[in-house]
């Protein structure tokens, strides 16, 4: 953990692609059990600030620090098409090093798609192989969970429990960054902040802010 | 180690579930090769015609038949498990990528990748072998099998290192067959018949198995240079192709310290939100 008590810090982070700006100097805390909200534009740089995060692409200038066990659940479905759901816990339970399946099952059971588990992902709806996505990021109990666009895909009811699960991770102490390009329901974060023009900004009304979005809360 | 042994385990088991799904690649197998066997024996003149052997380094008298078999069965095994590799590879690089992020290692993955690899082309090499059989008897089956495997190893290889470069699957299957035309097409007995082009020939990423697979009709030397030469293409573009692998799933991140026990608040979560799904129930 840093000095400030945040399980992940970033500090004056730029990313450019070519002549591309796409990051100016973004600095950001998480802390245990904090809930955080990134919202902004398609292109606005949300998935790639989760990309350096979790270290899949590196970093022009700045910092990032990391401490505990990471979750990261990216933007697209990246599964195989050819195993089955339970092949892919199987595949994630070694790559993981987890002793048993059972909080991955549990996952499924509360995600609605337990019933897929012998089902080949060739076979599955978007949302679905959606559910199967976030479900691989939480299934070895991590302390910093990264999730972009997590509920992409996701009906009604698996939507509100998917904010249900992500309320009680953040009250078990696990710390939480959502990326989205839009704005629901931002009452149940505890920080929102915006990326625009490669900055991020803290929205200081959350609420105010999903109006001025001209979007439903 | 013995995380080792699970990991590598796994990966070569989910590997070779991948490859057993490829349905084209078993259907070729099943009867695409027995029928272009029957045809290129078939067609071909029952003649001698000369075929510079390098184990002999001299022109020797072939059957034009074993000789048209030989080639074409090289040129198919070589297509099959080269697209096979490049299809598997290709698809998967994603997954495996996240695989990686997720803390597999990332050589288990790569021999997973190795051994789906030989067992693909020794099946190969093993199935055209029996089915040569039929026709006619090679002096030496095993070495007419290894050859065969080694002929397919080199273009599972190219294929792996066509996934690391290209991701359109009809650009990796035109380039499979060009390479492949150009190199078993020159080895051909009008350009091989007094080994004056042999420099040259020599290579070819299939000359070492051409040549071993044509020692086999009535010689009795074991050219193992020839199949030293074979296995040293297929490490070489296997090589590259896992190179980029690597490279590609290295982490970027600085200054990170993963603390390998995390809090159990899934688990909590999880039986807390099971619970009020029972009692909603």
């Amino acid at each position: 953990m840093t000095q400030n008590g945040a399980v992940l810090c970033m500090r004056g982070v730029h990313k450019r692609y070519r002549r591309r700006q796409v990051l100016r100097g973004v600095t950001l805390d998480l802390s245990p059990g904090q809930l955080v909200g990134i919202v902004g534009e398609n292109g606005a740089g949300k998935s790639t600030l989760l990309r350096i995060l979790v270290g899949d692409l590196a970093l022009d200038t700045g910092a990032v620090e990391c401490h505990g066990v990471l979750g990261y659940c990216p933007q697209e479905t990246v599964l195989h098409d050819a195993f089955t759901v339970e092949q892919h816990l199987r595949f994630f339970q070694v790559a993981y090093g987890v002793d048993s399946l059972h909080r991955a099952y549990e996952l499924l059971e509360v995600l609605g798609c337990a019933e897929y588990r012998q089902a080949r992902l060739g076979t599955l709806s978007g949302g679905t192989r959606q559910k199967l996505n976030l479900a691989l990021a939480l299934m070895h109990d991590p302390r910093v969970l990264l999730l972009d666009e997590p509920y992409q895909g996701f009906d009604w009811e698996t939507y509100l429990r998917f904010w249900e699960l992500a309320a009680s991770l953040r009250n078990q102490g696990c710390a939480i960054l959502v990326v989205s390009h839009l704005a629901y329901d931002t009452a149940r974060l505890d920080t929102l902040y915006r990326l625009d023009s490669g900055t991020l900004t803290e929205a200081e009304d959350v609420a105010g802010d999903a109006a001025n979005s001209g979007v439903k809360q | 180690m013995k995380r080792w042994w699970s990991c590598y385990g796994t990966a070569t088991r989910f590997a070779l579930i991948e490859q057993a799904r490829n349905r084209l690649a078993l259907t070729l197998l099943v009867f695409f090769i027995p029928l272009q066997l029957l045809v290129a024996y078939r067609v071909a003149v029952a003649t001698q015609v000369p075929f510079y052997i390098g184990a002999a380094s001299q022109s020797v008298n072939v059957d034009a038949r074993s000789l048209a078999q030989i080639t074409i069965a090289l040129q198919t095994n070589a297509l099959i498990v080269g697209f096979m590799m490049f299809t598997a590879t290709a698809r998967s690089a994603p997954f495996d990528r996240r695989l990686a992020q997720a803390g597999y290692p990332r050589l288990c993955l790569v021999l997973a990748k190795v051994t789906s690899l030989v067992l693909a082309a020794a099946s190969v090499g093993v199935c055209t072998t029996a089915w040569m059989q039929l026709y006619w008897r090679p002096q030496q089956p095993v070495l007419l099998m290894a050859s065969l495997s080694i002929g397919a190893l080199v273009y599972g290889g190219i294929g792996i290192m066509l996934a690391a470069v290209l991701r359109s699957e009809l650009a990796a299957m035109f380039l499979l067959i060009m390479t492949s035309i150009i190199d078993i097409g020159l080895q051909n007995p009008i350009l091989n018949m007094a080994g004056a082009g042999r420099h040259l020939l020599s290579i070819l990423p299939a000359y070492g198995p051409m040549q071993s697979a044509i020692t086999t009709v009535g010689q009795r030397q074991v050219p193992w240079s020839y199949l030293a030469l074979g296995f040293c293409w297929a490490a070489g573009t296997s090589a590259a192709g896992i190179t980029t692998f690597v490279v590609r799933t290295r982490s970027r991140r600085t200054n990170t310290d993963i603390d390998p026990v995390g809090p159990a608040a899934v688990d909590e979560a999880v039986a807390v939100l099971a619970n009020s799904t029972t009692m909603a129930q």
